[in-house]
């Protein structure tokens, strides 16, 4: 089992979120819980490739603002979750 | 040492139950069972807990298998073994987490944090569903 390369305390953090969000997932309607899972893994996967691993603030903030939402999301009163994206101008 | 040898009876008597209900197929996997007695001079931390060693039965094996192909989007000819590491299959660590959340699902059992990061092949998943499974009959 130590083959394994001994992940940081942040990584540690990230994976943890990301683990939280698809257990709150868990709890929406199976149509909704589809689409979630979706965009929570675009972002995850998104900020994984762009930022970058040395900066620890921005990876700090993040992780503070996905707890927000994490608990947003939780609430029995949040049903779904949408995204849009600023600054794309429609062709 | 009363309550260890206690625990050790229920073993035995959940062993048969199980292989009556082969559907349940809760503990077939136990192979041996060592218990920690403070008399052999062993740390008497150690007294109060016993490990349990579990080979994974092929058809947990089987079922790991098919979920971390389903969740890797491999295709169905694609060979895995228990040996199979998850990274040499293309899977990064966010995959690992999606492996293993879907395998909560389907055994309805929940790993830890701890846990879910010691996990890399398909062995290792397979040997830790089999002892939680154990561990939550035990508690039923």
């Amino acid at each position: 089992m130590a083959s394994r390369t001994k992940l940081s305390g942040l990584q540690r953090q990230v994976l943890g979120l990301y683990r939280e969000f698809l257990r709150a997932a868990r709890l929406k309607e199976p149509e909704e819980r589809l689409r979630i899972e979706s965009i929570v893994s675009a972002e995850f996967r998104q900020n994984a490739m762009n930022v970058d691993r040395k900066n620890f603030l921005y990876i700090e903030y993040l992780l503070r603002r996905g707890k927000k939402q994490l608990e947003q999301l939780k609430s029995p009163d949040t049903l779904r979750l949408s995204t849009l994206e600023v600054g794309k101008t429609p062709q | 040492m009363a309550t260890v040898s206690a625990a050790s009876v229920r073993f035995a008597s959940l062993k048969p139950a199980s292989r009556s209900n082969q559907a349940n197929g809760v503990t077939s996997g136990v192979m041996f069972v060592t218990i920690g007695t403070s008399k052999l001079g062993f740390p008497s931390l150690r007294s109060s807990r016993f490990r349990v060693h579990c080979a994974a039965k092929p058809e947990t094996v089987n079922k790991v298998i098919d979920i971390v192909k389903k969740q890797l989007a491999l295709s169905d000819d694609t060979s895995l073994t228990p040996e199979s590491k998850f990274s040499s299959l293309g899977a990064d660590s966010l995959d690992t987490v999606e492996i293993v959340m879907c395998l909560e699902e389907e055994f309805d059992i929940s790993v830890d944090e701890d846990n879910s990061q010691n996990i890399t092949t398909v062995q290792e998943a397979a040997d830790l569903i089999e002892k939680l499974v154990l561990q939550k009959a035990e508690a039923d």
